[in-house]
């Protein structure tokens, strides 16, 4: 009842005139990124940063919020239409998305992953209403040395297991914490890495990691390496379901959101594998001999509706760690955790008791940034589409100004621009030689405040860092990241111990 | 079987080409990890009593870079990146494009706070449509028309960007003037 009653003066604040014009320009805006190539949600919301400076927290949480989840409707109008995907979350609804629109089903394919990621977003909306309330009150009762923990999960998981080198992950991590070092250490005052330069005793803005390295590589990367690269794009379909594309969708819509609401739940992140579980789940359940022969071929529908119901079910759940333990585990999550900071917000566990009429603000902000999502992408979609048409050229141009107005408009310094194209550069080495990302935002969000549950675990130790295997919550916590480092290189040598004993 | 003889094939004829930027890069985060290291000598570890000073986590990334480089030196070494996916786009990088790009921005960087906002992004926008239409194999590029055009677009993508900064939103921009408009 007090939830209800939470939720429904989050509404009141939510559906005043303003909130809601913030909600549907990031919900807009969140589309087009998300159709456009080369920029995500992540350097959208990134390059808005400076706005929260002037705009008042509730709106321009809406407005990223709508970004966020914009994006995600937006992110499969392009890997269906167009025959390659941008991000990885798109992936796997390309690969049935594109062949449907190739048979010419693009408009069914369209229609399916956006009342998939409406009917998926609601319901993970209605998990987190549910939940982060108890999971918050829960965590108040976790410790300096659990939370460490549940961080070190989250790097674990970013940077080990999601990406193909634990190697490269685990230096692209160690990069992210290297620029969070960078200015004055929170505990103690003492600066590091600043060099001398006094625009670095503020550290490094998340702005500028982000942009430079989504945005700015992006453009670098395009003109060095993929200017003669030509996309084809699949006709526009009618946007409309016929009776058995509807039958065929509902159980996959439900299945992907069961797949990926626990997937963004736990501090892991990442949608790649919620999204090819689904995927793989909806290719094995399929009856009807008619519908599986079209899995590859023709397209099979339910090949868009789970893993497009599993990407946003996932991205939704995320907020739950987000919000109550202030743990991101992508990309955006990273960069909405750096628009909380910027406002002096530390999300956690605490935040549903002081902040109470913002947090609630916001999760009925989801529900009715779905409900516009699903109204700006069924009907409109063709309106979307024509952004497809703009050149590449002026198109990863004009990203650079608003890359400028995002790394200038934080701090205002001509300093930043210069350290903007450093980081563009050393992102576009990383693009070329397969280094993840995102573990290096996460680092670079995450460091600071994993180092100071860390200072704080060991001081609660009298020093000594047994208090880990002391605390059982610690403990198990602790087992899990050894289960999580170690489970998949065991089930890695079995498999190719299995493999030689066959041959 | 076949399938699989054609892909080692093609490794070998791409593996002396492709090593030695991998070589770089292991390198490159090798000395980043030195660096870091001997930055890190200059912090001071007092710890009160937590046991963890501010000089424990630049240690830490510091060893740990330089441990990732070795470890990559030494895949290179043997081989190779492991497990790596191949780049997206051409096997060859058009290097003027880049170096157009690279104008764009650093020249930006350089004169924004001078000659404003406006100017500045349009500036960018035009050297950096320039190289991106030559990387794309645009012979028109060059044309006065062309130039025309891109100047054109650069100005009316910055001019609504920069008034929506500063009026709607109150942030700063540097203005060539103190107007707010220019």
């Amino acid at each position: 009842m007090d939830i209800l009653q939470a939720l429904l003066s989050g509404f009141a604040a939510a559906i005043t005139p303003v909130n809601l014009l913030w909600c549907l320009v990031g919900c807009a805006l969140g589309t087009a990124v998300g159709v456009l190539p080369g920029i995500g949600p992540a350097v959208a919301v990134a390059m808005l940063l400076p706005i929260t400076g002037k705009v008042d927290i509730t709106a321009s949480m809406i407005f990223f919020s709508g970004i966020y989840y914009g994006a995600m409707y937006g992110g499969s109008t392009t890997s269906i239409l167009l025959n390659t995907p941008g991000e990885t979350a798109s992936m796997v609804t390309a690969m049935e998305g594109n062949k449907m629109a190739k048979s010419g089903r693009a408009g069914a394919a369209l229609a399916t992953a956006a009342v998939g990621s409406f009917v998926a977003g609601t319901i993970a909306t209605v998990i987190v209403t549910l939940f982060a309330p108890f999971v918050a009150e829960f965590a108040v009762r976790l410790g300096p040395p659990e939370y460490f923990l549940l961080m070190l999960l989250a790097f674990t998981t970013v940077s080990a297991v999601l990406g193909k080198s634990t190697l490269r992950g685990m230096a692209a991590l160690s990069a992210g914490l290297a620029l969070g070092c960078i200015g004055l250490d929170q505990i103690s005052g003492q600066g590091r890495y600043t060099g001398g330069i006094p625009e670095l005793l503020d550290g490094i803005e998340i702005v500028l990691v982000a942009v430079g390295l989504f945005a700015v590589a992006e453009v670098l990367y395009a003109a060095l390496y993929e200017g003669r690269v030509h996309e084809s794009q699949n006709t526009l379909s009618r946007v409309h379901m016929s009776r058995r594309d509807w039958r065929r969708s509902w159980p996959a819509w439900l299945r992907g959101t069961a797949i990926g609401t626990p997937f963004g739940c736990i501090p892991a992140g990442g949608t790649e594998i919620p999204t090819f579980l689904s995927y793989a789940a909806e290719k094995r359940l399929v009856k009807d001999p008619a519908d599986r022969a079209e899995f590859g071929t023709a397209g099979a529908i339910e090949g868009v509706a789970g893993p497009e119901a599993a990407n946003n079910a996932t991205v939704t759940a995320a907020l739950i760690p987000l919000l109550t333990l202030g743990i991101p585990t992508s990309n955006t999550t990273a960069i909405l955790l750096g628009a909380f900071q910027n406002y002096g917000i530390q999300p956690g566990p605490q935040l549903f008791t002081t902040s109470a009429a913002l947090v609630w603000a916001l999760i009925a902000s989801l529900y009715v940034g779905n409900v516009m999502l699903l109204v700006l992408n069924l009907p409109m979609v063709g309106l979307w589409v024509k952004l497809l048409r703009i050149p590449k050229p002026q198109l990863f141009a004009g990203i650079l100004i608003f890359a400028t107005v995002g790394a200038y408009g934080m701090r205002q310094s001509a300093f930043d621009l210069f350290l903007l194209y450093a980081i563009g550069v050393v992102g576009v080495a990383m693009r070329r030689f397969d280094f993840p990302t995102a573990p290096v935002v996460v680092g670079m969000i995450l460091g600071p405040l994993a180092e100071a549950q860390l200072r704080n675990a060991i001081a609660i130790g009298e020093g000594s860092p047994m208090v880990f295997l002391q605390r059982p919550m610690s403990l198990v916590l602790l087992l899990i990241v050894v289960t999580v480092l170690v489970l998949p290189r065991v089930a890695g040598l079995l498999a190719r111990r299995r493999a030689v004993a066959a041959a | 079987m076949q399938k699989e003889q054609t892909h080692v094939a093609l490794d070998e004829a791409e593996a002396p080409r492709a090593l030695w930027p991998q070589a770089l890069v292991a390198a490159g985060v090798l000395l980043i990890g030195v660096a870091l290291a001997i930055g890190a000598i200059g912090i001071p570890s007092q710890a009160g009593y937590g046991g963890v000073g501010p000089n424990f986590l630049p240690w830490l990334v510091s060893i740990a870079l330089i441990v990732c480089g070795a470890w990559m030196l030494w895949e290179v070494r043997s081989g190779g990146f492991r497990e790596l996916d191949e780049a997206p786009g051409a096997a060859r990088g058009h290097w003027p494009a880049f170096v157009w790009v690279s104008a764009a921005l650093l020249v930006n960087a350089a004169l924004i706070t001078t000659i404003g906002f406006i100017a500045g992004c349009t500036l960018c926008y035009l050297l950096a449509v320039q190289g991106l239409r030559r990387a794309a194999g645009q012979p028109q590029a060059n044309r006065p028309g062309v130039w025309a055009i891109d100047i054109l677009t650069g100005a009316l993508i910055s001019a609504p960007v920069y008034w929506m900064f500063t009026q709607f939103l109150a942030i700063n921009l540097p203005g060539l003037t103190r107007s707010g408009w220019l």
